[in-house]
């Protein structure tokens, strides 16, 4: 049985190469492409064997961030792959265990293992100063390769249970995108820090030695410079490491051959009791439709991706000041918030899909949707803006501009939402569907979309172009500009919110079936 | 044939004036004439069935009729209020289940056919209750705090129906009430629809399947390419045929089919 999985893998490997010849070609171009760097890695390694106290920091710590990528991995490539899951042999009966061990080893035929097989091999030629260093180099790497296919595969394993729920998929969705929005500020950071690599280093790869990721790459180098004891003791703990991750793959192989549909079914849409939200918002049509989107803020992605984005996305600005040392970009922090915020709104009512005929046999007022459908992202506003202005000023050490930075500020809150109380029964353009993910981009309607995000986003620079250039004087130090910037800042603001209200309102009393017609055609 | 088929046209209602009256309405998309200038009337307190074959115009017209798509020409009353120059007291005697639309089914069942409620401007409490009591009429109680979007398709259908009745219409327009829905629902629906009509309610049902409408319903209008073929009581439609027999006359189309020889299983 093992060996059909593995004739399987080999075949499915083999098709690489059957598609197109185009593809083919591709295929082998990257292959050789890789394959090169690969060997290269490979040669790095090996070279490690004439500074053995190098590399027994190198190695582990090496080995310890591949087996963490091989964790990682299929969380991030999710269902590129699905060949080889369990529950596809769920109907072919066959025994778990082979199941679990076969589908292991036909793991190790994928192009990323034999790429890291390679590479491992080159420390077999770093620990080769004894014989029983190289027999325990023998052992780690072949356990070292088992432990990184075994924990992807029980990841991926846990990962199909949980994408199986829609509550799951969410999750995920969210966490993918967290991870890659984390990515940039977090290279930063990490880039600011490079000078104090080499003093840090010793004690990293001393840490990482220690943890069960990295015990098993350890044990040779132990044994390499004479500590027979305690490479011996960690090679013990790492295949004690690998024999547990075998035994929960085998658990989750077992469950899903054996239950392949419960998996993940259960145990949804627990813990909303009552009215929730609709219980506590003011008793208006106003405080209804404003619940409601709270509501869908707290569950549907497509809005906490936004949630999300928008307290991230100033952080941006402390780059360049950790950096370069340049300060006044940090200034900008509350009214970057300020005008993500507004302007987010400009296409609100899309994100409703058809639902929104609701609204429409309701005969909804235009003045008490509007409003309602800012309220929570006034919320947001409120508690982001004043943090993000203050902090901005106090990491710029400009306590002074607060006042000016603070007019900007609401005035491009107050012009964005103005706009887009127009925008979005104007021109409402295609967003993903309810239950999509939030990072497809619908077919269509790209010209319509860039259309909206340029007046929205133009018009609210320019409506605020009053504020801006006040503020502009002030940073030129005219001290007389300061407090009117701040003054022309909330009424700007406030007039144009005000005014935008009042026409987005009119225009959706007299268009909502238009609107509702639109997104019907989406 | 059930009891409900033997209900007697709603004698003397007409004189108040339709349900709903429909006159001249027309709607094109681009050069597809979808509804070609109706005029069609339902009597109060009726079961009216509309059917039609597929692309007959069925969703477009009930969509004029409820105010989700402007019309190109015509107006459409419900109970002498203009749909489009009165929307607002029109839409209050209306409650609708539209076929082909989206919900907002992030809300629990609960919250939904509350939610519905308060858009119609019930006061939180009275939305509740009835939210409540429609939920368990409806077979939905141990659901209700789950969210819509975790629903079956036919649970999906009967919490729609529960939000286009919260607000208590007087005339109910639903577009294919019992499509995706279990037997057994089915059944629970047409009580509960049937007692509306009791009460005085009117009910417009849209659907394809004739030997449902002919059991249930009191009137029909048979659509079919934009025009009213046919209308009137179910018994004055079908004129001593079954329904669908009639329908099939009226519709026209040959139901003879050629070819497919490979088919029967005969053949070899």
């Amino acid at each position: 049985m093992v060996a059909h999985l593995v004739r399987l893998k080999l075949t499915l490997l083999r098709n690489i190469f059957r598609r197109s010849r185009a593809q083919a070609i591709g295929a082998i171009l990257g292959i050789v492409y890789f394959g090169a760097l690969v060997v290269l890695a490979a040669i790095a390694v090996a070279t490690l064997r004439s500074t053995l106290p190098d590399a027994r920091l190198y190695v582990p710590l090496g080995g310890a961030l591949l087996v963490l990528a091989w964790g990682l991995l299929p969380l991030l490539t999710f269902g590129t792959d699905p060949t080889l899951d369990p529950a596809r042999f769920a109907t072919f009966a066959i025994p778990y265990r082979q199941l679990a061990a076969g589908l292991v080893l036909a793991g190790l035929l994928g192009l990323p293992a034999i790429a890291c097989a390679i590479v491992v091999a080159g420390t077999l030629v770093t620990w080769s100063v004894s014989v029983l260093a190289t027999v325990v180099a023998l052992v780690s790497a072949a356990a070292g390769l088992l432990t990184c296919v075994t924990l992807s595969r029980w990841v991926s394993a846990l990962a199909s249970t949980a994408m199986s729920s829609r509550r799951g998929r969410d999750v995920t969705a969210i966490l993918g995108l967290v991870l890659v929005v984390g990515l940039g500020p977090g290279l930063a950071l990490a880039g600011s820090t490079v000078e104090r690599f080499e003093s840090v280093m010793p004690t990293v790869g001393t840490v990482a030695g220690w943890t069960p990721v990295g015990w098993i790459w350890a044990a040779p180098a132990d044994v390499a410079v004479g500590q027979v004891g305690t490479g011996l003791l960690r090679l013990v703990l790492g295949l004690g490491v690998l024999a547990g991750l075998g035994l929960l793959w085998q658990r989750a192989v077992r469950r899903q051959v054996e239950d392949p549909n419960v998996v993940g079914g259960a145990g949804e849409s627990k813990g909303h009791h009552g009215l929730g939200l609709l219980g506590r918002f003011p008793d208006t049509e106003t405080g209804a439709i404003a619940a409601q989107i709270a509501t869908y803020w707290q569950r549907d992605p497509r809005y906490q991706v936004g949630l999300l984005m928008a307290p991230i996305t100033p952080l941006f600005l402390l780059v360049p000041s950790l950096a370069a040392g340049t300060d006044w970009t940090v200034l900008l922090m509350g009214p970057l918030i300020a005008f993500l915020i507004g302007w987010s709104e400009h296409n609100a009512v899309a994100f409703e899909s058809t639902a929104f005929w609701m609204h429409v046999a309701a005969g909804t007022r235009g003045r008490a949707d509007r409003i309602a459908r800012l309220v929570p992202s006034l919320v947001l506003a409120v508690v982001l803006v004043p943090v993000y202005s203050v902090v901005g000023a106090w990491i710029g050490g400009r306590f002074d501009l607060l006042p000016a930075i603070v007019g900007v500020s609401v005035a491009l809150a107050g012009v964005g939402y103005g706009l887009s109380c127009v925008m979005s029964v104007v021109m409402p353009y295609p967003v993903p569907k309810p239950g999509e993910s939030p990072f497809t981009t619908p077919p269509g309607g790209q010209g319509a979309r860039l259309l909206a995000q340029t007046i929205s986003s133009l018009g609210t620079a320019v409506l605020a172009s009053p504020v801006i250039l006040l503020a502009l004087l002030t940073w030129w130090e005219r001290d007389w500009a300061l407090w009117p910037t701040a003054l022309s800042g909330i009424l700007l603001g406030g007039g144009v919110f005000a005014l935008g209200v009042r026409v987005g309102g009119r225009i959706y009393d007299r268009r909502a079936p238009e609107v509702l017609a639109g997104l019907v055609r989406d | 044939m059930t009891d409900l088929s033997m209900l007697p046209p709603p004698a003397g209602e007409a004189v108040r004036g339709p349900a709903i009256a429909v006159r001249g309405l027309g709607k094109r998309f681009g050069d597809l004439i979808a509804v070609n200038g109706i005029d069609l009337d339902v009597p109060r307190g009726s079961f009216f069935g509309l059917v039609g074959p597929n692309g007959a115009g069925k969703t477009t017209t009930l969509s004029m009729v409820t105010g989700l798509l402007r019309p190109d020409a015509g107006t459409a009353m419900v109970l002498d209020h203009d749909v489009w120059a009165d929307p607002v007291e029109a839409k209050r005697l209306l409650g609708i289940l539209p076929d082909g639309l989206r919900i907002f089914d992030r809300l629990t069942g609960l919250q939904l056919v509350t939610y519905a409620g308060l858009l119609r401007g019930l006061s939180r409490e009275v939305a509740t209750k009835r939210a409540t009591e429609l939920l368990r009429a409806l077979g939905l109680e141990d659901a209700q705090d789950k969210l819509v979007v975790d629903y079956s398709a036919g649970m999906t259908k009967k919490v729609t129906l529960a939000s286009a009745l919260v607000h208590g219409p007087r005339v109910l327009v639903l577009d294919e009430p019992f499509e995706a829905v279990d037997p057994v629902s089915a059944t629970t629906i047409r009580g509960i629809l049937a007692d509306f009509v009791s009460a005085g309610g009117t009910v417009v049902l849209s659907s394809h399947v004739m030997d449902l409408v002919e059991r249930i319903c009191s009137h029909v209008a048979v659509l079919a390419r934009g025009e009213v073929l046919a209308t009137g009581t179910v018994d004055e439609v079908r004129a001593g045929e079954s329904l669908e027999e009639r329908f099939v006359d009226l519709v026209g189309g040959s139901t003879e089919v050629e070819g497919l020889e490979w088919l029967r299983t005969s053949s070899d």
